[in-house]
């Protein structure tokens, strides 16, 4: 049977992300009536940045301890570290290290503190981005925390946490095609498949719109001060997603086209099975600071 | 005898003694020259300043190679790979109590490449800088010759963004050649027709055109390196529609993409080149010799016709400038 072309007429007339969901086989707003099935966490706090634009590490760190013991319901945050990591793991956290917009230091110094805290031995935890084929930690790991701040990217539409697993195969480059849709697939390699224990999206400076592979202009980027937690990497994205949307449809007062839609979030949950991308499906819980919370 | 034969060796010896100092003092003369050069170069042929603005360069300098340019983009290196990126060279700037500036400097395969890379991005005003340039949200970006330039700050400040124009401006007084522009931008229509100028893009693959323009997830218009393509869009009364323009090596590989175009984006228009698509506007193609014009979103047929005629005309009169040449 010959390859059904999409082409620009796929998209017209109807809304772009009913075409898209359509494209992929997915029967969304049918499911929309299911029950939520990913929880994901968005704890926010206005001091965490200051007006210099220095993080304040001690904040951030409360932050990511409420957001997993919420996200994990469990009556304190060493209970839910404990949940999610054992002592005896090997414990790699995948960072982000783009120099315009790494994830910032407190945040891995934050994560790296409670893997401690819980017992892994300091020789058996390991932060990097670009490194974790060569790094022997991240080879042998058991368990993988992803953290990275979320901003829009020239290829995928959003770097997200999907996105930050690219540097898991040696040819990142082959993900690209068809505005990154295969992404989903890395998260089936062994190298990571059943691994990632939390997904951390940083949205404490995010940049809600770009244009082209430079992709970091400081109009574009709000101090936002909070974190989107879950364990469900598809809707951690999702969630994000949505609020670099709504945050240009408040900014351009329409939603202002991307590179690309970020259609590799739908197509790891629909064509790669790796979380839940609808919004419907996803339950919200929101912390902190609501001021022009957006979502 | 025996004094005038030693007093003929020391000589000898002196002779020599001082013909070994000046050596000595030429090659380590000539020495720090050739380093400090080296120091002074971006790349074999270009010289950059080593201070603007009050800005002093930090005497360090990065170099990428097509393969190894990934690890500064952190996965953006595809976009310039696309437009024959030959090397780039990084410099930091630093003064006290400012943001460092950071100055890129991208060689591309031609000047044609140079302007397809700037005009990919563009959306900003021009100030003036290069053979074209734009400047906002604290990035300063511009073209001339082969070459492709970006300079940004790590903060932002009055200061510092006049520091980064004062350093443009440096820049592309180093680079002597000019270098032409894309000869198929000047084959599309003008301003009288709504012409939005900085919504003018030198394409050189499908999946740098989706990015700007989605067509389709399939390579339809077969473009390549060795295509050349341009994308415009137009505006009137708040009707926006887009202009493709592309031109193939040969009349065959135009023809070849043109039925593609109409096998796969129209084929309900029986073989007609002009089409009304769901969203109520027209999209109407037509190949002429070794190039294709599409016009896609026309408020009516008789706007979609209207521009690739205006189209047809230029590249009519294009056709005989080269005759007349």
């Amino acid at each position: 049977m010959e390859e059904k072309i999409i082409t620009r007429r796929d998209f017209l007339g109807v809304a772009a992300r009913t075409a898209v969901a359509a494209t992929l086989g997915a029967g969304i707003m049918g499911e929309a009536k299911a029950e939520p099935t990913a929880r994901v966490v968005l704890i926010r706090n206005a001091e965490v940045v200051g007006s210099d634009g220095k993080v304040r590490g001690e904040i951030l760190q409360s932050m990511l301890d409420e957001a997993v013991r919420s996200l994990l319901e469990t009556k304190d945050s060493p209970e839910a570290w404990q949940a999610l990591i054992k002592s005896s793991d090997i414990v790699g956290i995948k960072t982000n290290s783009w120099n315009r917009m790494p994830t910032p230091k407190e945040l891995e110094a934050a994560i790296k503190r409670r893997v401690l805290d819980v017992g892994v031995a300091e020789k058996n935890v390991d932060i990097d981005d670009r490194g974790v084929l060569q790094n022997q930690v991240f080879l042998k790991a058991t368990a993988l925390i992803n953290v990275r701040p979320l901003r829009t990217h020239h290829w995928s539409g959003v770097g997200t946490c999907l996105k930050n697993y690219i540097m898991f195969v040696p040819d990142p480059s082959s993900y690209h095609d068809e505005g990154c849709s295969p992404l989903g697939k890395i998260w089936t390699y062994p190298i990571v498949k059943g691994k990632t224990r939390l997904n951390i999206l940083c949205a404490l400076t995010p940049q809600f719109y770009g244009r082209g592979a430079s992709f970091f202009d400081t109009r574009y980027v709000w101090p936002y001060k909070g974190l989107i937690v879950g364990t469900d990497p598809v809707a951690v994205d999702a969630i994000g997603a949505h609020l670099l949307e709504a945050k240009r449809i408040a900014f351009f007062g329409e939603d202002r086209a991307l590179d690309v839609p970020p259609i590799h979030i739908v197509a790891a949950d629909k064509t790669y099975h790796v979380g839940i991308s609808d919004l419907n499906r996803i339950q919200l819980i929101k912390l902190g600071w609501a001021d022009e919370l957006l979502i | 005898m025996m004094r005038c034969i030693k007093r003929a060796i020391h000589k000898g010896i002196y002779t020599r003694i001082w013909a070994c100092f000046v050596i000595m003092v030429w090659i380590f003369t000539v020495a720090e020259i050739v380093e400090g050069e080296q120091k002074g170069k971006m790349n074999p042929e270009i010289s950059l300043p080593a201070e603007a603005a009050g800005w002093t360069w930090d005497g360090k300098e990065m170099r990428y190679s097509s393969k190894t340019l990934f690890e500064y983009m952190n996965g953006a290196a595809e976009l310039y790979l696309a437009y024959g990126f030959q090397g780039l060279t990084v410099r930091k700037y630093e003064k006290s109590s400012q943001p460092t500036i950071t100055v890129e400097l991208y060689e591309m395969a031609s000047s044609e490449d140079a302007y397809g890379l700037f005009s990919f991005e563009r959306q900003d005003e021009a100030v003036g800088i290069g053979r074209g340039s734009e400047f906002g949200g604290g990035l300063l970006r511009f073209w001339k010759g082969k070459y492709f330039v970006g300079i940004y700050a790590d903060g932002g400040g009055v200061e510092a963004e006049s520091a980064i124009l004062t350093m443009g401006k440096a820049t592309a007084d180093l680079i002597q050649e000019m270098g032409p522009e894309p000869e198929l931008v000047d084959l599309i229509p003008g301003k009288d027709l709504g012409l939005v100028d900085r919504s003018i893009r030198y394409l050189k693959s499908h999946i740098l055109l989706n990015q700007r323009f989605f067509i389709a997830h399939r390579n339809i218009l077969n473009l390549s390196r060795r295509t050349e393509a341009v994308l415009a869009q137009y505006t009137r009364e708040k009707q926006k529609t887009h202009l493709l323009l592309i031109r193939y090596p040969s009349v065959k590989e135009a023809t070849d993409a043109y039925q593609s175009f109409l096998g796969a984006y129209l084929p309900d228009a029986g073989g007609k080149e002009l089409l009304k698509t769901e969203d109520q506007k027209w999209t109407m193609a037509r190949q002429r010799s070794e190039v294709v014009v599409v016009v896609f979103g026309a408020p009516t047929a008789a706007d979609a016709e209207a521009l690739v005629k205006a189209t047809e005309e230029k590249l009519r009169r294009g056709r005989h400038q080269e005759n007349k040449e």
